[in-house]
């Protein structure tokens, strides 16, 4: 006996299920609803009312789809890591507003268009990367949900750590500015290189460090490099103290970061040469020792980033390793 | 506090957690899912239909059911039996019932 009732309610309760069981658990439902109602009726010819109570007795469609489907309470991101994706994302996000929102007005003092043009490119560019730095986010998380419940599963009351003594705590501090700066970092050279220079004294141009098309051109390291920031201030809220967690992804963090510094400032038509003439004039001929450091300037660059990431390295190690 | 509501919490619970070896132990013979929920229904055991066919399903992936489809009949019915696995479990689970509710007999009296 087909009826158009039953079937939409099978149709309801089965199209979110997997293709393999859809057509399994649709006989089988109409099955259980043929006895329900031979059940209740008898004989006699169920009528319109007896589909409905027997429906109403067997559950909504959401409901017997929620009890055949084993990934129906599963989600993307959960708990223990949903907090704390919260806490990152609003960082994130204001980190990206008051950023992007600082380089528009920069731009917009230093290079004034009509009002309206600045408006509607502070909103374009604000919004595409508040979705770029969303999905970022999101994707981590749900990539630390994924590994995170393969290793509930294998849980050991043996590996329960020590309760944390206070000089092993992180405090929250520490990674939030961790991540502002590596968000503030993204921006300033993807949304601004052109604003990273020195003014030309005679003509009243800003001359930029780096080749500003070079850097667009390789956006995709930059971003790499921001990446790995975000995984290891992610990691330190997550855990919450220094523990060999977090001491093995700072350590391999800070090696892909600087490996990723190399390559990046490498690129010899990265630097703009005209930046070196205009630091001579400003600096005048004495100091021959600043010239230098700018003729230089990526090999300097990539020196001072390489000791930061070695100073950070060494902190989290010892912070780890101290009793 | 509603003591009703309390009871008939605690009875599904109870319900809840002997469910599986009831299937198990009825599933000796070859049983499709409604004929199986009225069997527990003549013996006082309210079950819903909507919660014991997604859990044969289940059994089944474990290994401890086999099903097959009758067709032969006019309308098409899946048939669940237990498998080797399954009364293996069922042999020690029941094992252990036997002992648990005896205790628990014991404790209430």
């Amino acid at each position: 006996m087909k009826h158009d009732l039953i079937e939409r309610y099978i149709y309801a309760a089965t199209k979110r299920l997997p293709a393999k069981n859809r057509e399994d658990v649709s006989m089988e439902l109409r099955g259980l609803i043929d006895d329900m109602i031979l059940e209740r009726c008898g004989d006699e010819t169920p009528t319109e009312k007896d589909i409905r109570v027997v429906l109403t007795e067997l559950g909504t469609p959401m409901e017997v789809y929620a009890k055949y489907d084993e990934d129906a309470d599963k989600c993307l991101i959960g708990q223990p890591y949903y907090s704390t994706y919260k806490f990152v994302l609003k960082i994130v996000l204001a980190s990206v507003v008051v950023g992007m929102t600082i380089v528009s007005l920069i731009q917009a003092i230093v290079d004034p268009t009509i009002w309206y043009d600045m408006i509607s490119d502070w909103v374009s560019d604000l919004s595409g990367s508040l979705m770029t730095a969303f999905a970022f986010v999101t994707i981590l998380f749900a990539f630390f949900q994924d590994k995170g419940i393969k290793l509930d599963k294998t849980f050991d009351l043996n590996d329960l750590p020590t309760v944390p003594k206070k000089k092993q705590e992180i405090s929250k501090i520490d990674p939030v500015v961790g991540l502002v700066i590596d968000i503030l970092f993204v921006i300033l050279f993807l949304a601004a290189p052109h604003m990273l220079g020195a003014v030309n004294t005679q003509t009243g141009v800003i001359v930029p460090i780096f080749n500003v098309d070079v850097i667009r051109a390789h956006w995709y390291i930059i971003v790499l490099f921001a990446l790995f920031g975000i995984v290891r201030e992610t990691v330190k809220l997550l855990e919450g103290r220094y523990n060999n967690k977090v001491m093995g992804t700072t350590v391999v963090t800070n090696v892909l970061s600087a490996g990723t510094a190399a390559w990046w400032l490498s690129d010899a038509n990265l630097f703009n040469p005209a930046f070196t003439n205009v630091i001579a004039q400003q600096v005048g001929e004495g100091e021959e020792v600043v010239i230098t450091m700018f003729e230089h300037f990526p090999r300097f660059f990539l020196a001072v980033m390489i000791f930061a990431l070695a100073l950070d390295t060494i902190e989290v190690v010892v912070k780890t390793l101290r009793k | 506090m509603n003591i009703d509501d309390t009871v008939s919490g605690l009875k599904q619970e109870l319900r809840r957690g002997t469910l599986i070896l009831l299937v198990l132990s009825q599933l000796r013979e070859d049983m499709y899912g409604y004929s199986l929920v009225k069997q527990l229904n003549d013996h006082d055991i309210p079950m819903d239909a909507n919660t014991l066919y997604p859990l044969l399903r289940r059994l089944e992936g474990q290994g401890l059911l086999q099903s097959r489809w009758d067709t032969a009949e006019s309308k098409p019915r899946k048939y669940y039996k237990i498998t080797e696995d399954g009364l293996a479990v069922l042999e020690k689970t029941t094992a252990y019932w036997r002992n648990f509710s005896a205790n628990v007999e014991e404790l209430l009296r």
